[in-house]
């Protein structure tokens, strides 16, 4: 990155603080203390991070979300609720008769236990703290609510750390929160432009609420990267809740193992993040950075150090700049180690969200301010809750520097068996979640049988020429066919406007087909004009993780544009991509989820999209199958054929049946 | 638990001569398997209230369909035939049927062991001299599972904690629940399953909270021993 280009950001990256949101207080033994807040601000002063009184990096909260605001998420009735607990009780008559009827009250809307209390004033700081993240959310997506800003001033990044209370439900409150401020940002933002939204929660609990609340849309998705739910809160989360209806496919969820460590969580994140965005094409992220993942966090099992949690920040930077031309909202979220973890973490994600570098020595009067508080307020509560958490191991110190020091997190007993978990969860979220071709544009590192090297799909056509073209007249002009396309073809043709199933923008479809090009074992099949505009493709790759362990078979996927339907296209250039010496030595097999298809722009039903699916995979010899594969499971319209070459080993042949009848115990528990 | 708790009471209903065709576009119409067949009966009460009962003749499955399908002649113009025919020449009488009052568990049994999918839940009334049967639900295995699930408290945020029960005692759930109470910590569901010798060893907690240390911390001190995620054993398995 050049400088111009760093100091140009560093200006349009703006951190919303607002005092009044410190208010968002259940008293001084609660977990969530906003004192973490005044170490962080304290912090980002003392290291020169941040200055409040700098026009150019301080955005101002516009207004505390309004009634109409928060009942875009939650109920009339609960907003009242909240209100009225929020007032200190008169004095008066009934006194008793009226605090049994708040009791009731409380309990009634989630603030009947100790992880919620009701507390006065809450109505008000939590109504700013949604504000903030509308206004944060509008600023970058340029809104009115989002302050007034020139086209070159309008902020690409803003933090607000106070943000992130994705627990709260529409009508009760939970787990700390009170109003979902991120989903009632979204929802405003929803409402008022056409945007499509991406939400990521790297916090350590599942985001249930604002997962619920965009459950349906699939103008939202949701990923929420969380320890598992099976002891920890809120107890979902798991890979198979995928959002429902037209939302099916945009809720995901990648559930870790508890004791999860840095090298797992950055690989997790790595082979997911980058494909779930090119797939979903999202106008503006939304993130929340819980970091109670740290291994020092009194609440969850994961064990991370800032080097996993940075690791995030930079991700979800470089995915902004590449996805969302940089509109990117980062939110605070859960964080129980107040004082020794999250001002750290927080202030490296505005280092990061400002181009700015982390000094590597915490300044020292800061450590003696905040050490003094730690031991004075929760060293106790913090090393007694680590070894009930059991994560005794880590040392118990007031850190001095800004990073973790690798030497003070040894590698824990179990890390194989909790990778090798993770990774399964991993696999599964790919296949039922990720669309086949963006798959193998990013192709995950597979172990494969020795022997399937020499199955090498280049070699396919051993006697004929790598690469085949024909000619083929349709109704609406000429079109060319060419298979085993190199990547210096598919560099020198553009998408045509309507192909985009898999990616949804005709310019990442084309960049999908140039790495699936680059890719050594996949092979792509294009139809294209003379102009040069590529109309349809066909790609056969090895078959993903789903299905490992068995040799030469391969997924097929085919698309063809909208604008070229109905003349016989796609059932042309399937019969010429598999036109393969080697066949019938081979598995092929498709799989049509409805949650893919376009049958509105066809006029057609789900089940008449499923007969033209089967009918034109059956000109090729392929039949259907059923399958307790996950994903053709879970829609009675969505359906797998496949085709098994007549010289298939018979071995090969059986293991591929049994694996499509295999039980449905997916992640190794 | 009795069965009117869980039972199905939104009842899509086809009587014994409707035809195949209009079965199937209920079926497919709710995303139903079962169809119960019922002939109505309207009734005047005493004060002059009309109401309409559902006298339960028999179940109709996609099963029963998809023979009646399979066994249709194969020639073309035939083919569409036996969609025309009548759901009483298909359906089964379903002999076997429970009351509202039938435990749960009972119904359970039955579904299983008699390899069924849905039950009709009926009312037994004396109607014009004769003992009728009169249709007020259904049980399904769905409705079983959701009862099960619901019973493990997945219908609310929380976290899980299984309790360890000493041989023959149970003193430490007793004292678990008494401590959580006192700890204003919620108890969203309790759950605690014999084994094959009947004894009870586990119970699992459904607790509505995000912050379970301080519980904890009480329960050790109590000597209450929990389970709460994988403690980290030093063989290198994670627990599970």
């Amino acid at each position: 990155m050049t400088d111009t280009h760093s100091v140009q950001s560093h200006h349009r990256a703006r951190l919303l603080f607002d005092a009044g949101a410190l208010h968002y207080d259940f008293g001084p033994t609660h977990p969530l203390n906003p004192n973490r807040i005044r170490a962080l601000m304290d912090l980002l002063q003392c290291s020169n991070l941040w200055n409040p009184d700098d026009p150019h990096t301080a955005l101002a909260l516009t207004a505390a979300a309004t009634e109409e605001q928060l009942t875009l998420i939650h109920s009339p009735a609960y907003v009242a609720a909240v209100r009225e607990l929020s007032q200190p009780l008169a004095e008066g008559v009934n006194m008793l008769a009226r605090q049994q009827q708040r009791s009731e009250l409380a309990s009634r809307y989630g603030f009947g236990d100790s992880d919620t209390p009701p507390a006065i004033g809450m109505h008000e700081a939590s109504a700013r703290i949604a504000g903030g993240t509308i206004t944060a959310l509008s600023a970058v997506m340029g809104l009115p609510e989002g302050g007034t800003f020139s086209e070159e001033e309008r902020p690409l990044h803003v933090f607000h750390p106070h943000g992130g209370l994705h627990h709260a439900w529409a009508e009760h409150a939970s787990g700390f929160c009170i109003y979902n401020d991120a989903a009632v940002a979204i929802a405003y933002v929803l409402q008022a432009s056409e945007a499509k939204i991406l939400y990521i929660d790297f916090d350590a609990h599942h985001g249930d609420g604002v997962q619920r609340a965009f459950y349906d849309d699939p103008r939202v998705m949701t990923i929420s990267i969380h320890e598992t739910g099976r002891y920890l809160f809120p107890g979902s989360g798991d890979v198979l809740e995928m959002g429902n209806g037209s939302g099916r496919g945009y809720s995901v969820n990648v559930p870790l193992e508890p004791y999860t460590e840095d090298d797992g969580y950055i690989e997790v994140m790595e082979s997911l993040l980058p494909q779930l965005i090119t797939a979903f094409a999202p106008h503006v992220i939304i993130s929340n950075h819980g970091c109670d993942t740290h291994s020092w966090d009194p609440l969850t099992h994961l064990s991370l150090t800032t080097r996993g949690i940075n690791a995030q920040s930079k991700l979800t930077h470089q995915l902004a700049h590449t996805y969302c031309q940089g509109r990117w909202v980062a939110l605070g979220g859960g964080g129980y180690a107040l004082y020794r973890v999250v001002p750290r973490a927080w202030g490296a994600l505005w280092a990061e969200l400002s181009e700015q570098k982390v000094p590597e020595r915490l300044p020292e009067d800061w450590v003696e301010r905040w050490r003094k508080v730690w031991l004075n307020e929760a060293s106790d509560q913090d090393e007694i809750a680590q070894e009930v958490m059991g994560k005794s191991y880590s040392l118990s110190e007031f850190p001095t520097t800004f990073n973790d020091p690798a030497e003070q997190f040894p590698p824990l007993p179990c890390r194989w068996d909790i990778n090798y978990i993770n990774r399964q969860t991993t696999g599964l979220v790919r296949h039922l979640l990720i669309p086949s071709s963006i798959r193998q544009a990013f192709p995950f590192s597979r172990q494969r049988s020795p022997f399937s090297d020499l199955f090498d799909l280049l070699h396919l056509n051993r006697s004929s020429t790598p690469s085949r073209t024909r000619v083929l007249d349709t109704k609406q002009g000429q079109i060319l066919l060419r298979d085993f396309c190199p990547p210096s073809l598919i560099e020198r043709l553009r998408a045509e406007a309507k192909l985009n199933a898999f990616a949804r923008l005709p310019e990442r479809e084309h960049k999908l087909m140039l790495d699936i090009a680059h890719s050594q074992d996949c092979s792509l099949t294009v139809a294209h004009t003379p102009a040069g505009e590529i109309i349809g493709q066909v790609t056969i790759a090895p078959a993903d993780e789903w299905w490992e362990g068995i040799d030469n078979l391969y997924e097929v996927a085919i698309e063809v544009s909208a604008n070229w339907r109905g003349l016989g296209i796609a059932r042309e250039l399937l019969a010429f991509a598999l036109t393969l010496d080697a066949k019938e030595d081979m598995i092929f097999f498709a799989i049509g989820l409805n949650w893919h298809w376009d049958a509105e722009n066809l006029g057609i039903s789900m089940c008449k999209y499923r007969e033209l699916i089967k009918h034109l995979f059956g000109t090729q010899g392929f039949r259907e199958y059923s399958t307790t594969e996950p994903n053709v499971s879970m829609e009675p319209t969505n359906v797998l054929v496949a085709r098994v070459g007549n010289r298939v080993d018979k071995h090969i042949a059986d293991q591929f049946l049994n694996r499509l009848m295999r039980s449905t115990a997916l992640t190794g528990m | 638990m009795i069965v009117r708790d869980i039972m199905t009471t939104r009842l899509i209903a086809v009587e014994p001569d409707d035809t195949l065709a209009h079965a199937i576009t209920l079926l497919r119409q709710y995303h139903l398997h079962h169809l119960p067949v019922t002939r109505k009966l309207h009734r005047k009460s005493p004060e002059g209230v009309l109401t309409t009962l559902l006298l339960c003749e028999g179940m109709v499955s996609t099963q029963d369909i998809d023979i009646a399908a399979a066994a249709a002649p194969g020639r073309k113009n035939e083919q569409a035939l036996w969609q025309e025919r009548r759901i009483v020449e298909v359906m089964h009488h379903a002999s076997l049927r429970v009351t509202p009052t039938t435990s749960v568990s009972a119904a359970a049994q039955i579904l299983v062991e008699r390899g069924l999918n849905c039950l009709p839940v009926v009312e037994y009334e004396l109607i014009e001299g004769e003992t009728q049967a009169v249709l007020v639900g259904l049980i399904t295995r769905s409705d079983l599972l959701q009862a099960l699930s619901r019973a493990m408290g997945s219908s609310e945020p929380g976290m899980q904690l299984d309790v360890l029960l000493p041989p023959g005692d149970i003193r430490s759930l007793a004292n678990t629940l008494l401590l959580a109470r006192e700890m204003h910590v919620q108890v969203h569901s309790v759950l605690a399953t014999p084994d094959e010798q009947g004894n009870l060893k586990v119970a699992s907690l459904r607790l509505g909270t995000i912050n379970p240390s301080p519980l904890l911390v009480r329960l050790r001190k109590e000597g209450i021993q929990y389970s709460y995620g994988g403690s980290l054993k030093e063989d290198g398995t994670p627990q599970r």
